[in-house]
């Protein structure tokens, strides 16, 4: 078979997208409700909403619990939370249950939390940097960096065998994952995202993360919330968060087109103490482990 | 999946809040120290403050941030809670992303960029080495390459140090539980001898080092440390003014060759002390290097 054919043949068994989950049931409404303007929004329905799925409920609580949504003081129920945390932190924690909970049944030995503690990490470091730069959606940023990732649950998912070719490429030879993916695949996580993010009806800004955060995104509509997610993605990879295995290479920043993307959009970042935010990371990958271990307890 | 309430076990979580002025503290010691706390250390900054507090009878970090910024004794107590702060921080093996980084990135980009030079020679200064920790264990990591990629290569290690007594210290290569605690039965056999309780490093280790006195404000003498590929000087600069970290900081960058490496301590930073050196992401780590890397035309950032 050529690798263009066997591309295509790939492709076409992503493209059956049939097995795969969609979001739980609750989350659409919750996250079509959650859209409306903070002042029409009723807390008690939110709190019904929820409540409807009780392992959804019980996880929302654990990560209202944890200082990585600015929680210090234990709070023991829904409402609680909800009233305590604000809109915003509880959709961010509604949808990254959500997400959290679409583990593929066959997968070749990998862990797939691995995947789902980058993807955490990536996004709070997302909220945080967007905060830090004063980009205008810190909340936007929380959910790309969530979603970013997503064609890795599909490629894992659909086409175990072949991912973990991949996977073992870039783990032996200290590379990223979607070059490895490219040599071995033919294509990258990002194509396959694309697919599921098109099923799934994300916005269009959410589409474009998963599926250009790997290539140049200058010529993009969302182009610096790409940047943003393909920086923070780098920073989690070079750190604890990363896919599981240690990427040997050096990243200079600067060098990156992403940071010139930003640069021009975000004034803030010039001045940015890059160093400072690689320290902060240090506490995320803790809490973070912490975090999806508790949510993945049986 | 569980539906019971388990509750997380929250690395980051102190009782509370973190306290307001312990986090003007942490912010204080990051800008005039450059060491940075980051929320999962903050017990660990909390600790470091109530030792110094227990001193001097203070009971609130309010009042300690007073005592660490208008009283007339300020410098004095900043250098005692910095000492408190780096105290324990000598041992072998003290930064292993570090030293993997090293081995796995820095010696083959240093090979590369010297390929085309007749004389395979590497020189790595370990600056303010104190009681000799860092430059044994950059020893043994470059013995261990010299099988490997450092083959045919002569490699010198500088280690200079303010302090006599630490450098008789490093001379005797003679050390105890504490310093050794992170040595792995591999190193532990393979390059040191056993010496009472304690343990001796062995000649080989010793070899490639050169201990020496070096005052790092001492300009004339800054300027004859040449041709260097790495530069390790960890928790050295936090005490240093803004000014005589800037004077050493260009001294190392004059002292490196171009495609050479700075690597500073664990959480340490050189942001708004100088911006000719450009920070660089390594596996778990940071370092930094000369900014002519830089491509052309990226520079105006």
């Amino acid at each position: 078979m050529t690798a263009a054919s066997s591309k295509a043949s790939l492709l076409s068994r992503i493209e059956d997208l049939r097995h795969i989950p969609t979001i739980p049931a609750v989350l659409g409404p919750l996250l079509r409700y959650l859209e409306l303007p903070a002042e029409q929004l009723d807390v008690q329905k939110v709190t019904d909403m929820i409540a409807q799925d009780k392992s959804l409920a019980a996880q929302c609580l654990q990560m209202a619990n944890s200082p990585l949504f600015g929680r210090w003081q234990k709070v023991d129920s829904l409402r609680a939370a909800i009233v305590g945390l604000g809109i915003q932190r509880v959709r961010d924690i509604a949808l990254s249950c959500g997400v959290l909970n679409i583990i593929p049944g066959e997968t070749q030995g990998i862990d797939p939390v691995v995947f789902w503690e980058h993807s955490l990490g990536v996004a709070l470091v997302c909220r945080h940097f967007a905060r830090k730069i004063s980009y205008p959606d810190p909340g936007k940023a929380y959910l790309a960096g969530l979603l970013h990732d997503l064609g890795i649950i599909v490629n894992l998912w659909m086409l175990p065998k072949e991912f973990r070719g991949a996977y073992d490429l870039a783990r032996n030879e200290g590379i990223p994952l979607h070059e490895a993916e490219q040599s071995r695949l033919g294509f990258t996580h990002c194509e396959s995202g694309r697919l599921l993010a098109n099923r799934w009806e994300l916005a269009s800004d959410l589409r474009e993360v998963v599926s250009f955060h790997h290539s140049p995104p200058c010529s993009h509509e969302h182009a610096s919330l790409i940047a943003l997610v393909e920086i923070s993605d780098l920073l989690c990879r070079m750190s604890g968060l990363n896919h599981g295995f240690i990427e040997k290479r050096e990243v200079n920043l600067l060098e990156e087109t992403s940071f010139n993307v930003l640069a021009e959009q975000c004034p803030g970042e010039k001045e940015f103490d890059w160093a400072r935010l690689t320290f902060e990371l240090d506490s995320y990958m803790d809490e973070v482990h912490a975090l999806v271990h508790a949510i993945y307890r049986k | 999946m569980t539906t019971a309430l388990a509750p997380v076990r929250s690395p980051i979580a102190l009782d509370g809040p973190p306290d307001p002025d312990l986090i003007r503290i942490r912010d204080l010691v990051y800008q005039v120290a450059g060491i940075f706390h980051p929320d999962s250390k903050l017990r660990l900054l909390q600790d470091r403050c109530g030792r110094r507090m227990k001193e001097l009878k203070t009971l609130t970090f309010r009042e300690y941030f007073e005592h660490l910024t208008i009283r007339p004794t300020r410098q004095t107590e900043l250098v005692a809670l910095l000492n408190e702060i780096t105290i324990g921080e000598t041992y072998f093996f003290r930064n292993q992303p570090q030293l993997d980084a090293l081995q796995q990135i820095v010696i083959p980009k240093i090979i590369e960029a010297k390929s085309k030079l007749p004389l395979k020679r590497m020189r790595i200064w370990s600056a303010g080495c104190s009681t000799g920790e860092e430059p044994y264990t950059l020893s043994m990591v470059l013995l261990e390459e010299s099988q490997r990629r450092l083959k045919g290569w002569t490699v010198e290690i500088l280690a200079t140090d303010l302090n006599e007594r630490s450098l008789a210290h490093s001379k005797s290569a003679i050390y105890g539980n504490y310093s050794t605690r992170h040595l792995t039965a591999y190193y532990r056999q393979k390059y040191f001898t056993p010496n009472g309780e304690q343990l001796e490093v062995q000649q080989s280790v010793r070899n490639q080092i050169a201990f020496s006195r070096l005052n790092l404000s001492d300009d004339a003498r800054m300027t004859f440390m040449k041709g260097l590929d790495v530069i390790f000087c960890c928790n050295v600069l936090i005490y240093f003014d803004l000014a005589s970290k800037r004077r050493v900081i260009q001294h190392f960058f004059n002292n490196l060759l171009p495609h050479g490496y700075l690597f500073l301590g664990h959480s340490e930073s050189l942001y708004g002390v100088n911006d000719d050196f450009r920070l660089v992401h390594l596996p778990g780590t940071t370092a930094y290097v000369k900014g002519e890397r830089v491509q052309a035309g990226k520079q105006a950032l």
